[in-house]
């Protein structure tokens, strides 16, 4: 129950902060969802490896304790570091591998994402309550997706909001407006191969899903194919990795979709009023996705 | 002409500054509109809005008599129940554009989205594009006119009306089929596209109902069913009740549709006794006087509450279910007694309007009878998700109490077996609920509290989505809650007990520590005071009665309200079955028992040592059965069977 957007620079030259766009873009499909909202921002100042850690607890500190211990362990070693609002965010320098490195991070505190430029920033608030805490605005990068949420089943918890990162693959993050009612039976398939899941919220299926699909060498616009058929409910989500965003929409169009693209951008969100923040005053050429589509946009094609 | 700049104003101070131009008759220009929501909604006035970019959801929904012209694209539900009128756009709509149209005229002159023109009555959706799925789907009447592709499943499930494609027709929906236009068709088509200044050079398909499911194959033979207190799960497998089903079925071969409600035993009030010793009774002394039961309603956002003498209203409940007489007698008597009336799906009737002291609108998923006109005389609006009696599905009404007048109310043909869709066309989750209720608010200035109806179901998670989404207060149905026809296996079996349902209400909003504002009516098996006092002690605000006010007015329960041959003339539209029906000497029955339910919840709250309803807590309550305390959390105490059984002797 929610609101979703996404941007895509298609050059390096754009006019338009990465930040800034989506912050102005969640905001404007705020009253979509009110509780919580969440940015998965491509950025370009990561240095090696980039872990967002959740330390809202009793003792923060001892949750970050707890993390050094962790990496120390794995042999990661810090570059650099940040608390900020309820996360603790650390740039590493790690050579191994991602997932059993992934689920033992989680072990040690509530991990958000993995990025070698990836970057997930969620939180309990609206998308000005989470610029002000955490800068949104001013972060440069090629692109992101975001998301505000109406909690309806789970509980208001920073943890609980999207975006989703597909938990043990880097740079692989998820938004979705909608409901997957096949997700016990996805689920059982994607656990009985040895994946683990945070929550049991349907969105994080999808991330894991995507994720699951380009790890056996599948490519993006192929696993989201797959996925309007594999998926059932209604879903518009988008999924970004390092490259690129793409789109997938269900077969019955229940959940709204509007993209907008030009020379420079490509911008999806739940609706219009999202993009004509982009281009204040500006009547837009968009388009709206057929029911069952997608489509992708990448960097290196 | 009146410039309002959006990107200085708020859309609902927009819309203050338009309809004020508009009343002066000055022409409007909206500069800066961003795809902004619900610009003009609501704007009953003969003048032209020039839109200069794109707009929103819902925009020039539920206008009359504008003209609205939109440089670009639009959102969702464009013209949403348009009653007369013109709306242009000139780029694409979103989905569900000209949903509910009741007149007017929408033409897009790019792609419609999905669902174009769902559930529309009249009026004409021209897409000089194409149109995308399920265009025409449940439309009740009207002309679409495609001049591009069809889009998949075109024409699904209509009941009339027209579909012209001039492009390609990539499939036909459900119980729809291609006919060869009539001269005159094309004639009327080419008419209005001459008028319109639009060239067309192609040939139309038409589209119309192929009429394979517009009435129930067979209907169930008539017979006196066994009464709803004989129970078909109880001591025996194989008992009459039964046996009558399964041979009723091996008749039909589909599923049975009967009135009423759940008509088997499930935990409810009841298993609760008030801790009251019936002694203390006598010493109650003008309790009706002495104990504030007056109470307000709908006053979270800032509208005009309503207001009420006890904290009890009537339950929603149909005009073409009921008769027009017993839909007065209702008004009526909520007048006498203070409370309030609800249309129920399917309009308002002016009768009912000046009877009724206050009444509240329901809008339902197929939009039946409903029109801005009538919101704006409302004293309250309600969004209908589900009832107790089936949650999950729409209303049935059976073809013959669709007659000409109920026809023309609802804006739908005559004679047909009504199934209402089972959801909005507009309401896809808690995100587009939240657009819907401020479309409300916005075209009745803030002016009326709006509520929710909900059936039980996953209360717990629905009820956040009601506090969430603005709601000013929510009308909750138990399983137990009654309705004019559904199948028996719905009646029987889905949906949780009205004990139950609040219950999981409470916690829901505990959950989330939402407070005591947004107040919880119930309804679902409430038959008189008693009930009452022990819902307001779990924790509502108020409970409404439906089944109860029928039958204190006349209603002999045999539960055959949906065959409209009903022998007293409540459930029918049967003029000779309803001329039976003496509308004052059965609203003043009815207003006598609600002074008796008044006189219950006066006196059982002042036995208990209050002097206000308000100060009924949990702590006057005790469960008597294990069930009932599981459900509740209420102490499970049954040495209080006895007492609760003579109090009920003393005042039920």
């Amino acid at each position: 129950m929610c609101g979703i957007a996404g941007i895509f620079f298609k050059t390096q030259s754009s006019n338009q902060v990465l930040g800034k766009a989506l912050v102005d873009m969640l905001d404007g499909c705020q009253h979509r969802g009110p509780d919580s909202t969440g940015f998965a921002l491509y950025e370009d100042d990561v240095e090696g490896l980039r872990l967002r850690f959740i330390v809202d607890g009793d003792d923060p500190e001892a949750a970050i304790a707890r993390i050094r211990a962790a990496l120390a362990d794995h042999g990661a070693t810090i570059a650099k570091e940040k608390h900020e609002g309820a996360t603790w965010v650390v740039d590493v320098h790690y050579a191994g591998e991602i997932r059993p490195f992934a689920y033992a991070m989680e072990h040690a505190a509530k991990l958000v994402s993995i990025g070698t430029a990836l970057d997930i920033v969620k939180d309990v608030g609206t998308s000005h309550d989470l610029d002000a805490t955490y800068r949104i605005g001013s972060i440069h990068g090629s692109h992101g997706i975001g998301h505000v949420r109406l909690a309806t089943e789970s509980e208001v918890k920073p943890e609980a909001a999207h975006p989703f990162w597909a938990t043990g693959f880097a740079d692989v993050a998820i938004v979705h407006n909608g409901q997957i009612t096949n997700y016990w039976k996805m689920r059982r398939r994607l656990e009985a191969r040895g994946f683990e899941f945070r929550t049991d919220n349907d969105s994080e299926l999808i991330a894991v899903y995507v994720a699951d699909k380009l790890a056996q060498g599948v490519k993006l616009e192929t696993a989201l194919e797959r996925s309007v058929d594999d998926l059932d409910g209604t879903f518009s989500f988008l999924v970004s990795t390092k490259d690129g965003i793409g789109f997938a929409k269900d077969r019955l169009a229940a959940k709204p979709m509007v993209m907008y693209e030009d020379d420079s951008l490509v911008a999806i969100a739940s609706e219009e009023v999202s993009l004509n923040r982009l281009f204040p005053g500006r009547p837009l050429s968009t388009t709206e996705p057929a029911p069952g589509t997608f489509r992708t946009w990448s960097r290196s094609i | 002409m009146v410039t309002i700049d959006l990107s200085k104003l708020s859309v609902r101070d927009g819309n203050e500054a338009l309809r004020a131009a508009a009343e002066r008759g000055e022409d409007i220009e909206v500069l800066n509109p961003d795809a902004r929501h619900h610009i003009g909604v609501g704007l009953v006035a003969p003048v032209t809005v020039k839109v200069r970019g794109s707009a929103g959801y819902f925009c020039a929904g539920l206008s009359h008599g504008a003209r609205f012209e939109i440089d670009s694209n639009v959102g969702w539900g464009v013209g949403d129940s348009l009653y007369e009128g013109t709306v242009i756009v000139g780029g694409n709509a979103g989905a569900i554009a000209g949903v509910g149209l009741r007149g007017g005229t929408v033409i897009v002159k790019g792609n419609l989205g999905s669902r174009a023109g769902q559930v529309m009555k009249a009026g004409t959706l021209l897409a000089c594009g194409s149109a995308g799925f399920l265009a025409g789907y449940m439309m009740y009447g009207g002309r679409i006119i495609i001049l591009g592709n069809s889009g998949e499943r075109v024409g699904e499930d209509m009941s009339a009306g027209e579909i012209y494609v001039g492009g390609e027709v990539q499939s036909l929906g459900s119980d729809a089929k291609l006919v060869e236009p009539t001269a005159e068709d094309l004639a009327s088509v080419e008419a209005f596209l001459a008028e319109q200044g639009i060239a067309f050079t192609g040939t139309f398909k038409k589209i119309v109902n192929a009429g394979t499911k517009l009435r129930y194959g067979v209907n169930e033979p008539i017979s006196r069913p066994l009464p709803h207190t004989v129970f078909s799960e109880g001591g025996t497998y194989w008992n009459a009740k039964v046996a009558e089903d399964i041979h009723a079925k091996s008749l039909i071969g589909r599923y049975r549709i009967r009135g009423y409600g759940a008509s088997k035993p499930v935990p409810h009030f009841g298993d609760i006794a008030l801790k009251l010793d019936p002694e203390r009774l006598a010493a109650v002394k003008d309790a009706v006087a002495s104990v504030k039961l007056a109470m307000t309603l709908g006053e979270r956002h800032g509208a005009k509450p309503l207001a009420l003498s006890m904290p009890v209203l009537i339950a929603p409940m149909s005009y073409g279910a009921l008769s027009k007489s017993t839909k007065i007698a209702l008004a009526r008597a909520s007048r006498l007694a203070g409370i309030v009336e609800n249309t129920g799906e399917g309009g308002m009737l002016n009768e009912q309007r000046a009877e009724a002291g206050q009444l509240i609108y329901q809008c339902l998923s197929g939009r039946l009878g409903w029109n801005i006109h009538d919101m704006k005389r409302a004293d309250g609006l309600e969004i209908y998700i589900s009832q107790g009696a089936k949650p999950g599905l729409g209303g049935q009404l059976m073809s013959k109490k669709v007659t000409k007048e109920l026809a023309r109310v609802r804006g739908i043909p005559e004679g047909i077996d009504l199934r209402s869709p089972s959801r909005h066309p507009d309401i896809m989750g808690a995100d587009d609920l939240v657009i819907k209720v401020e479309e409300f608010r916005e075209a009745t200035g803030y002016a009326k509290p709006i509520s929710i109806k909900m059936g039980a179901g996953r209360v717990r998670d629905d009820i956040k989505i009601a506090y969430k989404d603005g709601f000013d207060f929510v009308q909750l149905d138990g399983l137990q809650g009654s309705t004019g026809a559904a199948s028996t296996e719905v009646l029987e079996n889905v949906g949780i007990p009205t004990l139950a349902a609040l219950q999981e209400a409470l916690d829901g909003l505990r959950e989330i520590d939402a407070g005591p504002d947004m107040p919880i009516v119930l309804m679902g098996g409430i038959k008189d005071g008693v009930d009452a006092v022990k819902a307001l002690a779990l924790g509502a605000s108020a409970v409404a009665m439906g089944t109860a006010a029928i039958i204190a007015g006349g209603c002999i329960s045999c539960m055959q309200c949906h065959v409209g041959n009903c022998v007293v003339g409540i459930a029918t539209q049967d003029p000779e079955h309803e001329a039976r029906y003496q509308i004052e000497r059965q609203s003043d029955a009815i207003g006598r028992f609600f002074e008796v339910v008044r006189w219950q919840i006066a006196t059982l709250t002042k036995a208990l040592g209050h002097d206000d309803v308000r100060a009924l807590s949990r702590d006057d309550l005790v469960a008597l059965t294990p069930d009932a305390a599981a459900i509740t959390g209420l102490p499970y105490d049954p040495t209080w069977a006895t007492r609760a059984e003579e109090l009920l002797t003393e005042v039920a």
